[in-house]
């Protein structure tokens, strides 16, 4: 897994890549927590995220409930179809807001 | 030679005295402790006797194994009668012998005992009789007999049977020390001849299969040979065949029974695949050949390991106990007596099949041997005895549940009374691993960074059999999934734990096989988290749920560890479409 911040429209955008699993979960999760630490909303980007299991998935339900603490929008954005098909399985569709594109949901 | 030469030279000089009498029979005695070929000896003795005797001719009888009849085996001087038989109480020979006497008969003419029969078949002339009996420990075992004394008035002198009857007892020694040689020169040969014909009934036992084959047995003979048998063998159709019996009686004969029951079932049960069948044969051709009196309790049947359906004939042996995955045990009675006891004819020579599915029970099938075998004093094992121990030893593997039985008889000191004999068919139950085809099997270790390539693997073994890309997708997470539960809850995080992964395909549905080797976990803890309460962590459990058809834990095969099965039905046209 491969992993990338930037700021777009005042927005952190963290792009994840490849598989999120049990063996890269933990650097997900401490990546998208030190993130909600940058005070901005957070966009998570899944466009290129292959593959993607429970302790990923947990990872972004931490990150979100720690961003709602903070205060701060939290949404997904490009869901790969491998990660939207386990979000789904989760009953998680509804819990996250899921954009299109960065661009839809900076609008939002 | 030198001892031969100073007989010879005692025998030439016909001496009267004591001394000579004491040195020969000193040197008769010696020749006799020390020779290796009895029957020379003791012509010998006999030539010896009757010319230092200065008698005209001597000759040895001794008793045939009867006792009724008397056979020359050695004589000298005038008449050759080496091999005669005269009945055991005819003439002085034959008195001499069952009155155990010595006796001097001067003029046979005048004693009613003389038969005369010799003389008639030899044409000489018996004047006189110096006979002396052969005895040890009182008892005549034949006698000496000298006729017709030569030199001196032609008469025989008391010191003279003094002499013949030292001779007589020192060769009645020799006599029985070489027969009682020669009888355990025969108890050894009957004991290597048992030996061997052990080690050819061992032979007829199957091998020993180690698990997850499900069926294990064990044999143990009270004395060399064994009248119990049990067998198994795989079927073309991956069923098994198996048999347990017992012939009545423990000794060679029931052993030889038992070699020909069993043979007849392992050759046959190779084509007859109903066990009722193959018992009513077997039934016939042991009535019509087996000797009055014997017979064969004995249980046969067929295990299914693919569906754990056992059917089963039991021909008046002790009643099969089937013990269910919950511990609750039911005994299948006989419906008919042992082979061997009534043949039976026309269709109704079949017998009656039993059908029982184990559902990941065990099927035991024993002999009296074991539940009557001494546990305490005169205490033996019976049949609550025999279960208490199954069941407090269910956890361990099916093989060293029955050496356990058996160690438990074999504590005491008592000799066993009868043949132990026991056979253990093992239900693997929804852990059943022979079933369907096999897609794949890996092993590796419980760390996170093995998931990937497992992930690979499992998903190249799906796509090779059609397996739409979603529903791999699917079953790639649910096995990952599974991994993850295994390390991190199983292992608790020891990188060490060992994992096998199996993939088979029975019928439509795919089935998956997750084995680890760490402590039992508790079924009851592991849950679903409930969704409505968002939090990270314990989903991996409802996914699994979410996508698979069934997910059971199922006792493992071995001590410990666990076995996760899980199976998916995988709908044909989707993948015939694919």
């Amino acid at each position: 897994m491969k992993h990338e911040i930037r700021e777009t429209g005042g927005a952190s955008v963290v792009a994840f890549e490849g598989d999120v699993d049990l063996e890269t979960s933990p650097t997900a999760r401490k990546v998208l927590l030190d993130c909600v630490g940058l005070k901005r909303p957070m966009l998570v980007d899944m466009s290129a995220v292959t593959y993607i299991d429970s302790s990923g998935v947990a990872s972004l339900v931490e990150s979100l409930q720690a961003a709602r603490k903070a205060g701060l929008n939290f949404a997904l954005v490009s869901v790969s179809e491998a990660a939207l098909r386990v979000l789904q399985l989760a009953r998680l569709d509804r819990v996250f807001t899921i954009h299109a594109t960065i661009e839809e949901a900076l609008e939002g | 030679m030198a001892e031969r030469e100073s007989v010879d030279t005692l025998l030439s000089q016909g001496g009267e005295n004591i001394s000579d009498h004491l040195e020969l029979l000193a040197l008769m005695g010696a020749d006799f402790a020390s020779t290796r070929d009895l029957e020379t000896t003791l012509a010998n003795a006999v030539d010896r006797i009757t010319r230092y005797l200065d008698a005209a001719g001597g000759a040895l009888f001794l008793l045939d194994a009867s006792g009724g009849k008397l056979r020359c085996h050695a004589c000298s001087g005038a008449t050759e009668i080496s091999g005669m038989v005269i009945d055991s109480d005819t003439g002085i020979v034959g008195r001499c012998v069952q009155e155990n006497l010595g006796e001097i008969v001067r003029d046979v003419s005048k004693d009613p005992s003389f038969h005369g029969g010799v003389d008639a078949e030899t044409g000489f002339t018996t004047r006189s009789i110096l006979c002396a009996p052969m005895s040890v420990k009182g008892e005549s075992i034949g006698a000496i007999e000298l006729v017709n004394k030569v030199g001196g008035d032609g008469l025989f002198a008391p010191s003279d049977l003094s002499v013949l009857q030292g001779l007589s007892s020192s060769a009645a020694l020799a006599i029985v020390n070489a027969r009682q040689a020669e009888a355990l020169v025969e108890q050894e040969r009957v004991k290597r001849e048992l030996e061997l014909a052990a080690e050819i009934q061992r032979s007829l036992l199957p091998e020993i299969r180690p698990e997850p084959f499900p069926i294990h047995g064990i044999n143990i003979p009270a004395r060399t040979v064994s009248g119990d048998f049990f067998d198994f063998f795989e079927m073309e159709d991956g069923t098994i065949c198996f048999n347990l019996g017992d012939v009545s009686g423990k000794g060679m004969n029931a052993a030889l029974l038992m070699a020909k029951t069993a043979s007849l079932y392992r050759c046959l049960g190779k084509t007859i695949t109903s066990p009722g069948k193959l018992l009513g044969i077997i039934n016939r051709e042991i009535c019509e050949t087996s000797t009055r009196g014997m017979f064969v309790t004995m249980v046969g049947g067929h295990f299914d390991p693919s569906s754990g359906i056992v059917r089963l004939a039991n021909a008046g042996h002790e009643p099969p106990l089937y013990r269910d995955r919950d511990g609750t045990y039911t005994a299948l009675e006989a419906e008919l007596p042992p082979l061997g006891i009534m043949p039976m004819a026309g269709p109704e020579e079949d017998f009656p099949e039993t059908e029982i599915s184990l559902e990941g029970g065990t099927l035991y099938i024993f002999t009296d041997g074991v539940t009557e075998g001494y546990i305490d004093g005169d205490e033996t094992l019976e049949v609550a005895g025999l279960k208490a121990m199954l069941d407090a030893n269910a956890d361990m593997p099916a093989a060293d549940r029955l050496n356990a039985v058996i160690s438990r008889i074999r504590k005491t000191d008592r000799a066993l009374r009868d043949d132990l004999t026991l056979l253990a068919i093992n239900d693997a139950g929804p852990a059943r691993q022979a079933v369907g085809v096999g897609l794949l099997r890996i092993n590796f270790r419980s760390v996170a960074s093995e998931l990937k390539s497992v992930r690979k693997a499992v998903k190249g073994a799906l796509e090779k059999e059609g397996c739409p890309a979603s529903l791999c997708a699917d079953l790639v997470l649910v096995i990952d999934e599974a991994c993850q539960n295994i390390i991190r809850h199983a292992y608790k995080g020891n990188a060490e734990g060992e994992i096998t992964l199996e993939l088979r395909l029975d019928g439509d549905d795919l089935v998956v096989l997750l084995r680890d080797f760490a402590e039992t976990v508790d079924v009851s803890k592991i849950k679903p988290r409930d969704l409505e309460d968002v939090r990270p962590g314990g989903l991996g459990t409802h996914l699994i749920r979410e996508i698979m058809d069934e997910v059971e834990f199922a006792p493992p095969p071995g001590k410990s560890g666990n076995l996760l099965r899980m199976s998916k039905t995988l709908e044909r046209g989707k993948l015939d479409e694919a």
